[in-house]
């Protein structure tokens, strides 16, 4: 258990010494501050930076009383999963709950393989100041747990207005559970079924009977941007990372590595050292759509109009796009390039470039010796009906498997 | 209506024009509402005058449009001229003893609310003084045509186009003739990277702009003009430095039959001319330095001499010391030098001499370390003076003519190139840090006697560029040795440390030119295609002849005791050679690419081979300030493969959506900046408890000005 932390709080009042405690357990990653903690973020371009003051979120989590267990282990940056402990952490307890930064769908991958929920709110609702992340425009806190009940009780604490995130919207939506949706609708896509091997569409098709089952209308979709996501993703995730990275400077804090008396090649050396390869390699990808071809950058930002467009138009015919969240045989941790790990998050980064709301529920979609994920996807600001959604289905899961 | 035939400058107005109908135009520079009467500031390019908008004296009509009135308008006022109340007077103002009250109110230009303050004079009376307020340079270069109004950046502008006037005036008096020389040119040999244009005529081939024209200078010589000048545009891709502009404006000078003398006595009165523009008495005659002093009593080619500290050499001192460091240095042809720094011991404490200078500040100039003696009674204090023997702390004291207070300061090395710059920086630190320089003070002097070759990596080359004359043409172009004891005929302006302008004696025989660039390296196919056109106008009947040119801006600069070159060009680029009011440089579309044959130079060529990738690779590796691993190139290099692949993709599928940033609608919610706020953790000194190298409450970073 303890191996799945980096850091754990030194305040030892635990559920199992403290009786009288009864608050959740929260656990979060090394790049979500909280004051006097070892921040680092999984990188070397934070080494031995201690957070100065708390997040927004971690603010909320502490005057809503949760208890900050410790940090989980965490990718560098929060980019891809490898060598996260976040989901592992959370396995004890129903009551529990894990933060993972989510970039690429981290937290509903990562949910998916262990059977928990995943849930990846609207971009906009839960402030990010204090999260020191990489793709500012993508990225947000992701919720891991096995309760969608503490899911939802969890992101009404944190979310809301902050003034110190410019992202965040006036107000939050509404996250409150409910399992009278009138006539739902979900929509699969056809390109995105495609992609599946057959054990995986068999997993998937069976996942949708049991959405049928449950009385609920389902349709096929057609969106032929499907298999420009990851590459849409790739462009301008690396250029948010190459840019945002800048303040790794050694200067004010992080790695400062020894160097001859100039500051280029302070820069250099120092910034050599502070980032592992695969960051490096993404924020070099990132340099060379800044630097070299910029109208590209802007090509894929167009893409990503043109993704908004569709998606709001995919969501008149249906009330909720559905697909696995993850694939079978996925190997996190012996993955090494920028396109291995795309490829693990196929089907998770379409909400990070849209903003949307989406969620993970286990115990749908499985194939002989994997549970592949079912993911439900809404329109941004409509967190409650996927929220609610995976509840039904839940409940229709239990009430077969009661049979 | 204000009548413009009829206007009269602002600034020109005193108490003879009490009772005149007068027109004045401008821009509102301050405002000030005394409940029914409005007062404001008129500014135009002479001056500031007050006009009263008084509801008793001017139609209601008037007082309504001025009601309107902000400052930076441009407006135009009829009216007359009234003398004001004894205790309303502005002493500030030339034009304070008058005010104008206004009969008539046009509004040429409304403004919109202002980036910065243009104003610099405080409206209410007694408060006239310049009011400074801090704004970002950025800032003021995006709208520069703003900043350029406020009077002091105007004056300079128009104190810039005065010293230009005294020159051509100057010149033209001494028979000189400016001729304009091609900005489109070919690539001259002056070290530093060219600028180049495309040229869509001739395919794949480029213009250069000229770093000077050195040159077609020297061709007017040899077209007999005898006596040339311009003031010109010169244009160097160097790397970036705080006071540099990628493109400068130079005065050049070139003349035949003339020498060293001729040059010196010219430039002499000329750039004593150019300081009076700005007040500042020159001394002349301008000292003289060779080169050879320069380095062996200050250490650099730009001598400071506002202040003393000259160097000593003490090598003889320490040729037989028990002091294991020194003794090591000198065995090794090593050399020991010094500065005495008079009664300083007060404000240079052991822990500032070792801590500071020895252990950080004298090995960031490149030396290994520093030995410090300081002088108390008539014995030396040094925290390795053990090592010393009373001889040789006497034969020190002496050499030094120290005296108690005093503080010796040396370095020892086995090059002596390094002992002289890394003492010269010392010199100029400790002077600046003691104040020791003072203030008010110009000491020119000529620099001469460089030698004419250094020594590269590659072999030799040019120290100025091989047009240079050489002090004697009876060289071996084979003998090292003897080439690098060579001295050239150039000499350098340099006024506190501060170099304005070089030349030289040209060489006007073409076998003397062939031989230098045999020296150089040059094959006869090298020589033929930089500067064959150049070596072939040597052959007919060139005249002796020799110039210098004078970087104008520099000079302009330190004569407004400016406190950047900026300050003193109206368009300037910033630091980063970019101009934030135009956005260049900036991209350009692929036609025009396509049109000059360049649109495969606009994207990295993905052809197979290493050379390309890894070029693109070490670009992307400097721009990003990201050093690369040894065994990281192969990931880095597929990634970036893929990054190629991916743009291609995005361009292949993009519609004409406008671009999507965010998917949340960009507003700006931050505070307004109208005030300054200092965050707490600053205040609390918490914000340095990250950083891995602080200094005294700073974060502590390498040199950044080279």
């Amino acid at each position: 258990m303890e191996k799945d932390f980096v850091y754990m709080n030194p305040d030892r009042r635990s559920r199992e010494e403290n009786g009288v405690f009864s608050g959740p357990v929260a656990r979060l990653q090394p790049n979500m501050s909280v004051e006097g903690w070892p921040c680092d973020a999984g990188s070397a371009a934070l080494e031995n930076y201690v957070a100065l003051e708390d997040a927004t979120v971690t603010e909320r989590l502490k005057e809503g009383d949760f208890f900050i267990k410790g940090f989980t282990r965490m990718g560098e940056l929060g980019f891809g999963l490898r060598g996260d402990t976040a989901a592992g952490a959370v396995c004890g307890g129903k009551a529990d709950i894990a933060f993972l930064t989510d970039t690429l769908g981290e937290s509903r991958v990562a949910a998916s393989l262990k059977g928990l929920f995943g849930y990846k709110p609207s971009y906009g609702v839960v402030s990010r100041y204090g999260l020191i992340g990489l793709v500012p425009s993508m990225e947000c806190y992701g919720i891991v747990s096995g309760s969608l009940e503490n899911i939802s009780k969890t992101v009404m604490i944190i979310s809301g207005f902050d003034s110190r995130d410019p992202s965040t919207d006036e107000s939050p939506p509404d996250f409150n559970i409910t399992l009278d949706m009138k006539n739902p609708t979900i929509g699969f896509l056809s390109q995105c079924m495609a992609l599946l091997d057959e054990k995986e569409k068999e997993a998937f098709r069976a996942s949708l009977d049991i959405a049928r089952e449950a009385g609920i209308g389902v349709v096929e979709l057609g969106f032929d941007d499907f298999s420009l996501m990851a590459d849409v993703h790739n462009v301008i995730g690396s250029v948010e990372a190459s840019s945002s990275g800048g303040k790794y400077d050694s200067v004010r804090y992080g790695h400062r590595a020894k160097s001859d008396n100039n500051w280029n090649d302070m820069y250099i050396k120092s910034r050599s050292a502070s980032f592992g390869s695969i960051v490096k390699a993404y924020m070099l990808q990132g340099g060379y759509f800044q630097y070299k071809a910029y109208s590209d950058f802007l090509s894929a930002c167009r893409i990503r109009a043109r993704i908004l467009q569709k998606t709001n138009r995919l969501f008149e015919k249906a009330d909720l796009i559905v697909m696995p969240t993850s694939r079978r045989n996925l190997s996190i941790d012996i993955q090494y390039s920028i396109s291995d790990i795309y490829k693990t998050f196929t089907f998770s980064l379409y909400a990070n470039i849209t903003g949307g709301p989406a969620v993970s529920v286990p115990g749908l979609a499985i194939t002989e010796d994997t549970d592949i994920g079912f993911q439900i996807l809404g329109p941004i600001r409509e967190d409650r009906r996927v929220l609610s959604l995976a509840s039904i289905l839940t409940a229709a899961i239990n009430r077969k498997g009661a049979k | 209506m204000p009548n413009v035939n009829k206007r009269r400058l602002c600034g020109e107005f005193r108490l003879s024009d009490i009772g005149k109908e007068v027109n004045v135009m401008g821009w509102v520079d301050s405002l000030r509402d005394h409940g029914d009467i409005l007062f404001i500031h008129l500014r135009d390019r002479s001056g500031i005058v007050q006009v009263v908008f008084n509801p008793a004296k001017s139609s209601a009509d008037v007082i309504d449009l001025a009601g309107k009135l902000k400052t930076e308008f441009c407006i135009g006022v009829a009216g007359h001229v009234i003398e004001r109340e004894n205790d309303t007077k502005n002493p500030v103002l030339l034009t304070g003893d008058i005010e104008i009250v206004a009969d008539e109110l046009e509004i040429y230009g409304k403004s919109p609310a202002l980036p910065f303050a243009v104003s610099e004079k405080a409206a209410e009376q007694g408060e006239g003084v310049i009011v400074t307020e801090p704004v970002s340079e950025e800032i003021r270069m995006q709208y520069r045509y703003l900043d350029l109004r406020r009077p002091s950046i105007h004056d300079n502008m128009v104190k810039r186009h005065r010293v230009c006037k005294n020159i051509r005036d100057f010149l033209d008096m001494c028979g000189f003739v400016e001729i304009g020389t091609p900005v489109l040119t070919k690539s001259t040999p002056e070290g530093a990277r060219d600028y180049l244009v495309p040229s869509r005529i001739h395919k794949n081939k480029f213009y250069a702009l000229p770093q000077s024209p050195q040159l077609f200078k020297q061709l007017l010589m040899i077209s007999g003009f005898e006596r040339y000048f311009q003031i010109v545009r010169c244009f160097r891709d160097e790397d970036l430095r705080p006071n540099r502009q990628p493109e400068f404006t130079q005065l050049d000078i070139e003349a035949s039959f003339i020498d060293e003398e001729f040059i010196y006595e010219l430039i002499e009165s000329l750039v004593v001319k150019m300081f009076e523009t700005g007040g500042i008495d020159l001394p002349r005659p301008f000292g003289r330095m060779p080169y050879s002093e320069a380095m062996d009593s200050v250490g650099s080619d730009r001598p400071d001499l506002r202040f003393g500290m000259y160097f000593k050499d003490v090598t003889d001192i320490f040729a037989d010391t028990g002091y294991e460091i020194f003794k090591q240095i000198l065995n090794r042809g090593g050399v020991i030098k010094g500065i005495k720094v008079e009664d300083s011991s007060g404000m240079l404490s052991k822990n500032v001499l070792q801590n500071e200078y020895a252990k950080q500040i004298v090995p960031s100039f490149g030396a290994k370390g520093m030995t410090w003696m300081r002088v108390v009674g008539d014995t030396l204090q040094s925290n390795i003076i053990q090592f010393f023997s009373e001889e040789e702390q006497a034969a020190a004291l002496k050499r030094f003519s120290a005296k108690d207070g005093d503080v010796i300061l040396l370095i020892a090395d086995m090059s002596h190139k390094t002992v002289a710059s890394a003492l010269g920086q010392l010199r100029l630190h400790i002077a600046e840090r003691l104040g020791l320089i003072p203030d008010g003070i110009f000491s020119p002097v000529w620099v001469t006697g460089f030698p004419l070759f250094e020594e590269t990596d590659e072999g030799i080359s040019s120290t100025h560029h091989p047009f240079t004359a050489p002090e004697r043409k009876d060289f071996n172009p084979q003998d090292r040795e003897e080439l690098l004891s060579l001295r050239s005929r150039a000499y350098d302006l340099v006024i506190n440390g501060e170099e304005l302008g070089g030349g030289s004696i040209r060489i006007n025989d073409s076998e003397l030119q062939h031989r230098i660039f045999e020296t150089l390296g040059l094959s006869e196919a090298d020589v033929e295609e930089k500067f064959g056109f150049f070596v072939k106008a040597l052959q007919y009947g060139a005249p002796p002849h020799g110039g210098i040119a004078l970087g104008l801006d520099r000079v302009v600069s330190m004569i407004l005791g400016t406190s950047s070159i900026r300050e003193v060009i109206a368009f300037p680029k910033n630091r980063n050679a970019y101009c934030p009011l135009t956005d260049a440089p900036s991209q350009i579309a692929d036609k025009q690419l396509d049109e000059l044959g360049l649109l495969d130079f606009s994207r990295p060529r993905n052809i197979p081979g290493m050379h390309e990738e890894k070029e693109l690779m070490d670009s992307l590796s400097w721009l990003s300030r990201i050093g690369i691993k040894d065994e990281e190139n192969n990931l880095i290099e597929s990634a970036l493969d893929d990054a190629i692949r991916l743009g291609s993709v995005m361009k292949k599928h993009a519609g004409d959506e406008e671009p999507a940033f965010s998917t949340v609608k960009i507003e700006n919610r931050y505070r307004n900046g109208d005030t300054a706020r200092v965050c707490d953790l600053a205040k609390s000194g918490d914000l340095l408890k990250n950083a891995p190298s602080i200094k005294g409450g700073f974060f502590k970073v390498a040199n950044i000005i080279e």
